[in-house]
C-alpha cells in the first residue's frame, strides 16, 4: 500500500485492517472470464457449426434447409431472428442472414428457408451444390424482428413478400405448436400462385386455428383464380381487419413491397410506432433508389485504398463490403442489410452512397463511420479497417 | 522499434492516452476489438432512434468562465472544437410512488432551499451537512488536487476526520428522516456502491462537482466524444486498428518487448496502455507466473462491481406528452439505505431497487428526432446471478425484468407504454458480451472505502513499460477515465526521459 498523509486519518487502523483481512480472503478470479464466455457461447456463440440434416423442397425456387447442432446445444431465440451463415464459394469469404423458418422451441434444429436469386452467389450456392451432410458455418442468432411482449399488441398483422414469409413461419408455428395467446393475420403477396412458400402448411394451420388468418394475395394470378389478387393495398387492408385498432403491424419483403405497403397503411391511420419492418438485404439496384446521384454509372470504376493496406478496384453499384470481400478482405458482417453495423469501417476520404435510413448515428455521419454493407463509392476512397 | 506505445482498448481511457502520447509526438497503435472506438462510451440505432449507452451527467466539465478538469482535459487534448456541450438545468429529481418529488438544481443554495422546503424539521440539519460537503472538497482540493506539500490535521480537519468514513453513517449521524436521507444519496447509483458501502468522501465529491461544475451531456452522445478524441489522435500521426484485439503482451525480463495482436501478428513497442481489466492483462496477456504475488493478491482482493440492467426507451412523442420535465430522475421505491439496498443487486428480479431515468431530450431538443424523445432507464444489479438462468429462458427472464421495471415507471409517468416505438434492453449478460468484463461488471472493481483514491494501487504495474488506464485502476465514470489515460500517457514519458 502506498504511503500518504491517509494515514493520520481518523478510522485509518479500520481501513487498514479490512485492507489485510481482503488481501488474505481475495478470490481467484482466473476462471471467472472463462464461465461468462462458456455461458455467452450458448446465448451467442461467435462460431457455431451446422450440419444439414434434410433439405425440402417447397416450391421450385425455394429450398429448405435443416440445420442441425455438431457440437453444441443451439442457442435459443425469438421467433422472427436470424442466423447468419458463412462461406467460401469461388475463392470469396461472405456471408448471409437467413431467417430461421422453423419455431424457437423446436431446440433441436433450425431450418432456414432460401428462394433463388437471380445469379446470387450464396443462394445458389445453398440450392444446388448444399446436400444432406454438408457442414455450415454459423453464428448466434440476433435480429430486432420479433414480438415484444413489452408493448406490440396481441394481435400481429403481419406482410410478407416473397421470401419474407420465413420470419413469419417461425412465428405462426411457435403459436400454434406452443398454443401461445395471440392472434396473427398473415397477408402474403406473391407473383404467382406456385410462389407461394409453405403455402399448404399455412392453409392447414388457418382451417385449424380460429386465431391465424391466412390471405394469400397473387399479383400476376391465372384467370381462374379466385382469391385476392394484386397488391396489398389500403382496400384490402381495410377489407380483411375491419379497424386498425389494437393491432401492431409487421412487414417483411422486398423494398418495393414497403414503399408501396407503408403509405397504404399511414392511409389508414396506423401510426409509425405500430408497424415494424424487417430488414432485406441491400437495394436490388441502387441506381433506382431515391438520391442515387444522376450521372453516376453503376459501372463506373473508382479505387479503394485501405490505410497500411491495398487498393482495390471497386465499382459504384457493388456495395463496398462486397468489393472488399472479392479481394479477400473481410470485415465481419452479419445483416448486411444496413442495421447491425459489424461491417462498419471508416472513411478517411472521398464520398460513398448511403440509401436514406440507414441507421447510423449522428457522429458516424460527422466523423465518415459508414455500413460498408450498404455504402456505394462515389469516388475513390481511402478507407480505415 | 515497431511503435513506440501500443494502447490495447479504445475506451476513454485509452483514447485520451492515445491522443495524449501521439500529441507529444510519439509513434502510437491503439488496437481495438470493436469496430469503433469508445468502449462504454457509446450509442446503437433501433429504428428512427440512436441510444446513448453510457452516459448521464458529464461532471467536472465547468462552464468556459468557470472550468472544470474535464474541460482542461479535453481542451489540452484539442477537442473541444469538435464538440458541444449541453449544459443540464437539473441536477436531478428524485420521486416515491406516493408522490412524494423534489427535484434539485445544480446550485447550492437553491438546492438546500428546495431540500428545506420538503423538509422543513431538518433545515438545520441541511445547512450544517452542506457545509460539510463544502467544507470537506475544498479541503480535498487544498491537499490533493494543488498538492499542499504539508497538510496537517489542522490545515485540513475535515478531510482528517471524514475521508475514511462511510456515507451511511455520515447520513445517520446528521439526519432523522430516512427519506431525506435517501434523496440525498441517490447518486450511490452513478458509483455503484450502496450507501451503507459508500465512502462518505465520493457522495461529497460527487456532489459537490455536480453542483459546482454542472451536469452536461454532449451532442451526438458520448460516441461524439469517442469519435472526436480518435480524430484527434488520428491527426496527430497516431495508427488505429478496429476489429483487433491483443492476444498476448509480450514480456522478457520484466520488460515489455511486444504485442502479439488477435490477427497473429507481433509488433514490436517497449510500452504498453492496458486500457483493459487487470484480471484480462495479467492472467491472458502477460500470464501471470511473470506478476509478482502481491501483485496478483492485491488484485484478487477487490470485488467486481455490480453490472446494470438497462432500457433504452424511443417514444413517439415530446417528453411533456409523458410528464417527463427533467433530465435526471430517480425512481424510488424504498427509503432503506441498509445493507439490503445492497443485496437487492443480488436478485435478478426487478421489485423496489433505485432506478435512474434520464431523458436527454430534455436539456438538448434535437437529441431524437422531431416529435420523439427518449429515455435510458437503468438499475444497477450484479451480474453472477444471471449466469444461473438456464439460456434457454433468457429471453424470458429478460422480458419480465423490463416489465417490473416498465411498471415501476407507470406508476410515476403514466402515458409511458402506449407511446412506445422502440425498446432494446441491456441485461448484465449484455454487460459481459461487449465488455468482456467478468460479471459483466460496469464500474470495474468496486469502490468501498478500502478501495478508494487514497488506497488504489495507481496505474503502473510490476512489469517494465506496462501501464494502465481506465476505470479498473482508478475511479470510474466518464471524468475520471478520461483523465486515467493522460495520466497514464504522462507517466510513459516519464518513464521514456528517465
Amino acid at each position: 500500500m502506498r504511503k500518504g498523509i491517509w494515514q493520520e486519518f481518523d478510522g485509518y487502523k479500520e481501513i487498514a485492517d479490512e485492507i489485510e483481512l481482503s488481501f488474505e480472503a481475495g478470490k481467484e478470479r482466473s476462471f471467472d472470464r472463462q464461465l461468462a464466455d462458456q455461458y455467452l457461447g450458448r446465448l451467442h456463440p461467435k462460431e457455431l457449426k451446422l450440419r444439414v440434416v434434410d433439405v425440402i423442397e417447397e416450391t421450385p425456387s425455394t429450398k429448405t434447409l435443416r440445420l442441425a447442432p455438431v457440437d453444441a446445444l443451439l442457442p435459443p431465440f425469438l421467433a422472427g431472428q436470424y442466423i447468419p451463415l458463412f462461406a467460401e464459394i469461388d475463392g470469396i469469404r461472405t456471408s448471409r442472414p437467413y431467417s430461421i423458418s422453423s419455431q424457437p422451441k423446436q431446440t433441436g434444429f433450425y431450418d432456414i428457408t432460401v428462394r433463388r436469386v437471380p445469379d446470387g452467389l450464396v443462394s445458389n450456392f445453398l440450392m444446388d451444390q448444399v446436400k444432406v451432410g454438408d457442414l455450415l458455418d454459423s453464428a448466434g442468432p440476433q435480429g430486432n424482428f420479433h414480438f415484444n411482449p413489452l408493448y406490440h399488441d396481441r394481435h400481429m398483422v403481419c406482410f410478407a413478400g416473397g421470401s419474407g414469409i420465413t420470419p413469419f413461419m417461425s412465428m405462426i408455428r411457435e403459436i400454434v405448436e406452443c398454443g401461445l395467446d395471440r392472434e396473427v393475420t398473415l397477408i402474403y403477396g406473391n407473383r404467382h400462385l406456385d410462389d407461394v412458400i409453405f403455402h399448404p402448411e399455412l392453409e392447414s394451420i388457418a382451417q385449424r386455428f380460429d386465431n391465424i388468418t391466412f390471405i394469400p394475395v397473387i399479383e400476376k394470378p391465372a384467370k381462374t383464380y379466385s382469391g385476392a389478387c394484386g397488391f396489398i393495398n389500403a382496400a384490402l387492408i381495410q377489407e380483411v381487419l375491419g379497424d386498425m385498432q389494437d393491432k401492431t403491424f409487421f412487414l417483411c419483403g422486398p423494398q418495393g413491397m414497403y414503399d408501396f405497403c407503408l403509405p397504404e397503411l399511414e392511409s389508414l391511420g396506423v401510426a409509425k410506432r405500430k408497424i415494424r419492418k424487417e430488414m432485406y438485404g441491400p437495394p436490388v439496384d441502387i441506381c433506382d433508389y431515391p438520391g442515387w446521384p444522376s450521372g453516376i454509372n453503376p459501372d463506373k470504376n473508382f479505387q479503394v485504398t485501405i490505410l497500411d493496406g491495398k487498393t482495390i478496384p471497386v465499382n459504384a453499384g457493388t456495395p463496398l463490403l462486397v468489393s472488399l470481400e472479392k479481394e479477400g478482405i473481410v470485415p465481419p458482417s452479419i445483416c448486411r442489410s444496413g442495421e447491425c453495423s459489424m461491417c462498419r469501417v471508416k472513411v478517411l476520404s472521398g464520398k460513398v452512397f448511403q440509401p436514406a435510413g440507414t441507421p447510423v448515428r449522428k457522429s458516424d455521419t460527422r466523423f465518415g463511420y459508414v455500413h460498408s454493407c450498404v455504402s456505394y463509392p462515389l469516388e475513390d476512397l481511402e478507407i480505415m479497417l | 522499434m515497431d511503435y513506440d506505445v501500443v494502447v490495447i482498448g479504445a475506451g476513454n481511457g485509452g483514447l485520451t492516452a492515445s491522443a495524449t502520447l501521439a500529441r507529444k509526438g510519439q509513434k502510437v497503435l491503439l488496437l481495438e476489438r470493436h469496430n469503433i472506438p469508445g468502449g462504454c462510451a457509446t450509442s446503437f440505432c433501433r429504428g428512427r432512434f440512436e441510444f446513448e449507452v453510457a452516459l448521464h451527467q458529464l461532471s467536472g466539465l465547468g462552464t468556459p468562465e468557470k472550468p472544470g478538469p474535464l474541460r482542461m482535459t479535453l481542451g489540452s487534448l484539442g477537442v473541444m472544437e469538435n464538440l458541444e456541450f449541453v449544459e443540464i438545468q437539473d441536477l436531478y429529481s428524485v420521486y416515491m410512488p406516493d408522490g412524494f418529488t423534489t427535484c434539485l438544481k445544480p446550485d447550492k443554495n437553491q438546492t438546500i432551499a428546495e431540500l428545506k422546503e420538503k423538509f422543513p424539521h431538518e433545515k438545520e440539519a441541511i445547512d450544517n451537512f452542506f457545509d460539510l460537503v463544502y467544507t470537506y472538497a475544498n479541503d480535498m482540493i487544498g491537499a490533493f488536487i494543488f498538492r499542499d506539500p504539508e497538510p496537517s490535521r489542522d490545515k485540513y480537519p475535515n478531510l482528517y476526520r471524514y475521508a475514511l468514513r462511510n456515507a451511511k453513517e455520515v447520513l445517520d449521524d446528521y439526519f432523522k428522516d430516512p427519506l431525506l436521507k435517501t434523496v440525498i444519496s441517490v447518486y450511490w447509483g452513478y458509483l455503484g456502491v450502496s450507501t451503507d458501502q459508500l465512502s462518505f468522501a465520493y457522495l461529497a465529491m460527487l456532489l459537490f462537482q455536480y453542483i459546482e461544475f454542472k451536469p452536461f451531456h454532449v451532442k451526438g452522445g458520448s460516441q461524439a466524444l469517442s469519435n472526436a478524441i480518435l480524430n484527434v489522435f488520428l491527426t496527430a500521426g497516431g495508427r488505429a486498428r478496429f476489429n483487433c484485439g491483443a492476444k498476448r503482451i509480450l514480456v522478457e525480463d520484466n520488460q515489455v518487448i511486444g504485442v502479439e495482436t488477435d490477427q497473429g501478428d507481433t509488433i514490436e513497442t517497449r510500452y504498453v496502455v492496458a486500457n483493459i481489466s487487470p484480471m484480462e492483462t495479467y492472467t491472458n496477456l502477460v500470464g501471470k507466473d511473470l506478476i509478482p504475488n502481491n501483485t496478483l493478491q492485491e488484485m484478487n482482493s477487490r470485488i467486481l462491481s455490480n453490472s446494470a440492467f438497462t432500457m433504452f426507451i424511443g417514444f413517439d412523442c415530446e417528453p411533456d406528452e409523458l410528464n417527463i420535465r427533467e433530465s435526471t430522475n430517480f425512481l424510488m421505491a424504498s427509503t432503506d439505505i441498509s445493507r439490503s439496498l445492497h443485496d437487492r443487486m443480488g436478485r435478478v428480479d426487478i421489485q423496489d431497487e433505485l432506478m435512474v431515468m434520464s431523458c436527454y431530450d430534455i436539456s438538448d431538443p434535437t437529441f431524437s428526432p422531431p416529435g420523439t424523445c427518449q429515455i435510458n432507464l437503468v438499475t444497477l444489479k450484479y451480474g453472477d446471478p444471471w449466469l444461473t438462468i438456464p439460456p434457454g429462458q433468457y429471453h424470458e427472464a429478460k422480458f419480465r425484468c423490463a416489465d417490473s421495471m416498465l411498471k415501476r415507471t407507470e406508476k410515476i409517468f403514466p402515458n409511458i407504454r402506449k407511446h412506445i416505438e422502440e425498446i432494446d434492453i441491456g441485461t448484465p449478460l449484455t454487460h459481459m458480451r461487449y465488455l468482456g468484463h467478468p460479471a459483466g461488471a460496469v464500474y470495474g472493481f468496486e469502490s468501498r472505502t478500502k478501495d478508494s483514491f487514497f488506497f488504489q494501487p495507481g496505474n503502473r504495474s510490476p512489469v517494465d513499460g506496462l501501464t494502465f488506464a481506465g476505470g479498473w485502476v482508478g475511479d470510474q465514470g466518464f471524468e475520471p477515465t478520461l483523465r486515467s489515460g493522460v495520466s497514464a500517457a504522462k507517466s510513459i514519458l516519464r518513464q521514456m526521459n528517465s
